[in-house]
């Protein structure tokens, strides 16, 4: 069966995928079609889900939360789907660097390594804000290297495992250059496991925006953000729990889409990633 | 013996870079330190003053030094919000921040793994299906908004438990759930997950063979080998729960380390964010470690 067909089979990645679509398409069009998402109106505050021309209702100060959350989506994205990507490049080479040339680099590479893998993603968030100051600059760069990082240990011990099987040995011995090697055996063989685990860094990275942003680190009004609107919403509850439900349920389904997309392409691409993946993942 | 040891000390080692790294990262920041103890008021000679007796108008470097020699003592240093002393303080935070991550590990374990051994147990039934789509969901969502669901849910519409602050163990449930929500989560698919692996090992159909009983089979033997690699990660957890519980204690008003460290960055309280950044790192480098550790043994193929 070609791979696309399995793929469709999937069900976790058929409905990761549709999720995924439907996000992306709120996230880009979204801000389009409902207009500022910083018009206040204070007379028309706390409107619930439904009314004419605020499609979600509006917040505390009157302002549209469909243009709010649209925009919100757009900007996680970015933030997450950027910072993965930088992410899985830069850790990706980190790691086959370490893991193939081995030695003292590989010890200077996992020394680093262990080090930041003791400050758990929120700790590093939270102190480059209090070293640059809140906003999405720090949430940016405290995902981007701790992602790096975990993404490089992985590869690492793969590379490691792979130098070590019959065929890169072989090629070795038939005089086959670096490049070729690498190239032709080892990357080949990182690239699902790399695939798979950016799926889960994406995932990884929503969340941390939406927390910092939540506790008032993140992005800072007027900017919106979803972890941000959650926040404002909590005192209303009672009044129109719209506020905080909209933004939270626009965050779970964004997690949700990209974990199944994750599941997914890891049973597709590779059954046996299960336990590694489930090891890195425990940050 | 010999690894573990060298690994020990790199660790050690490990601790006393990151105390640097987190001294200076906090000082970098062009922000003003005078606002969190003087009134927007003070003149400039005021803050200048202030600087200079908190030791602040030094080079980092010798800030840093002086801060080791008084640590060696024993001396932590004071808030610089109110002038307490942090090891009066820290003691409260610690026992408060103890307790919850403590009764939550205990939870990720006492949940996760029995849920994850019916879900392997009953296999493709709706009993594992619910399981496991309730973990991927429980994956999914964030603690901080699970935490305001539950609060609205439990303390605001039904007034069955308290929404924020310490006392007996009522006040203890909300938030140890949410912060071990995505722990048992994770726990239940990796116990799952390990046990249908063992339960297609030769040696389950060996003992099948032999007459040995399912029930037999599935507690004594799949579950033992399924459940050593899990314990022995159990480390890890504590990185996730140390991480969480900054967001988590926030939102329930838990007086715990988490709490302290957010308001204090907040305040730009340097001696406290510095001590209590401190505490959690060497927690989770000592969970990492122990994983690291537990992991080689539980798996004899990987000593070497």
């Amino acid at each position: 069966m070609t791979l696309f067909r399995r793929a469709r089979r999937n069900k976790q990645l058929v409905v990761g995928v549709i999720l995924a679509v439907v996000i992306a398409v709120l996230g880009i069009v979204g801000p389009w079609i409902f207009g500022a998402y910083d018009k206040q109106d204070l007379l028309s505050g706390h409107k619930s889900v439904g009314t004419p021309g605020n499609f979600f209702g509006t917040d505390a100060l009157g302002r549209d939360l469909a243009a709010r959350a649209t925009y919100g989506i757009r900007i996680s994205l970015i933030v997450a789907i950027s910072v993965t990507a930088l992410a899985v490049v830069l850790g990706m080479g980190i790691g086959l660097v370490a893991g193939y040339v081995k030695g003292r680099v590989d010890g200077v590479i996992s020394l680093v390594i262990d080090f930041v893998w003791g400050f758990p993603l929120i700790l590093v968030a939270v102190l480059a804000a209090a070293s640059i100051g809140s906003g999405l600059l720090p949430v940016i760069l405290a995902v981007g290297l701790v992602n790096t990082v975990a993404i490089a240990r992985v590869v690492r011990g793969e590379v490691l495992g792979l130098t070590e099987k019959d065929f890169v040995v072989a090629a070795h011995a038939g005089g086959y250059s670096t490049s070729h090697i690498l190239l032709r055996h080892i990357i080949p063989n990182v690239i699902p496991v790399a695939l798979v685990l950016s799926s889960y860094y994406v995932a990884v990275a929503i969340i941390a925006e939406a927390s910092l942003s939540f506790v008032g680190l993140g992005a800072q009004p007027p900017t919106p953000s979803l972890g941000q609107m959650v926040s404002d919403g909590r005192n209303f509850l009672r009044l129109n729990h719209w506020e905080s439900t909209i933004p939270g349920v626009l965050i779970f389904v964004m997690v949700l889409s990209v974990s199944l997309i994750g599941d997914g392409l890891r049973d597709l691409l590779d059954p046996r990633l299960r336990t590694a993946v489930e090891r890195a993942s425990a940050k | 013996m010999k690894a573990v040891f060298r690994r020990t000390l790199t660790m050690l080692l490990l601790l006393l870079v990151s105390s640097f790294a987190v001294f200076a990262a906090i000082r970098l920041s062009g922000g003003d330190v005078t606002a969190a103890r003087l009134p927007a008021s003070a003149s400039a000679a005021d803050r200048a003053l202030f600087r200079q007796q908190v030791g602040l108008d030094k080079p980092i470097i010798n800030q840093y030094f002086t801060y080791l020699r008084k640590l060696a003592t024993g001396d932590l240093g004071n808030s610089l919000t109110n002038n307490a002393k942090l090891s009066t303080l820290a003691t409260e935070k610690i026992r408060n921040s103890l307790i919850l991550g403590g009764s939550s590990m205990v939870v990720i374990f006492a949940l996760g793994i029995p849920l994850g051994m019916l879900a392997a147990m009953r296999r493709n039934s709706w009993l594992d299906t619910g399981i496991t789509s309730i973990s991927v969901a429980g994956m999914a969502i964030p603690n901080f908004w699970l935490a305001l669901i539950s609060i609205y849910v439990f303390s605001t519409l039904l007034g069955w438990l308290p929404s924020a602050g310490q006392g007996g163990i009522r006040y203890l449930i909300l938030p140890t759930l949410v912060l071990s929500a995505e722990g048992i989560a994770l726990t239940v698919r990796m116990t799952r997950s390990a046990m249908l692996e063992n339960l297609g090992q030769d040696f389950v159909r060996t003992l099948r063979a032999a007459g040995v009983s399912e029930r037999r089979i599935h507690f004594k033997h799949v579950l033992r080998s399924s459940l050593m690699p899990l314990i022995s990660l159990a480390g890890l957890r504590i990185g996730q729960i140390a991480g969480y519980a900054l967001v988590v204690e926030t939102i329930f008003g838990w007086a715990g380390v988490g709490q302290a460290l957010v308001n204090a960055v907040l305040r730009r309280d340097y001696p406290v964010v510095q001590l209590f950044s401190l505490l959690l790192v060497v927690l989770v480098t000592f969970g990492n470690l122990m994983a690291t550790v537990g992991y080689t043994v539980a798996n004899p193929r990987l000593r070497k």
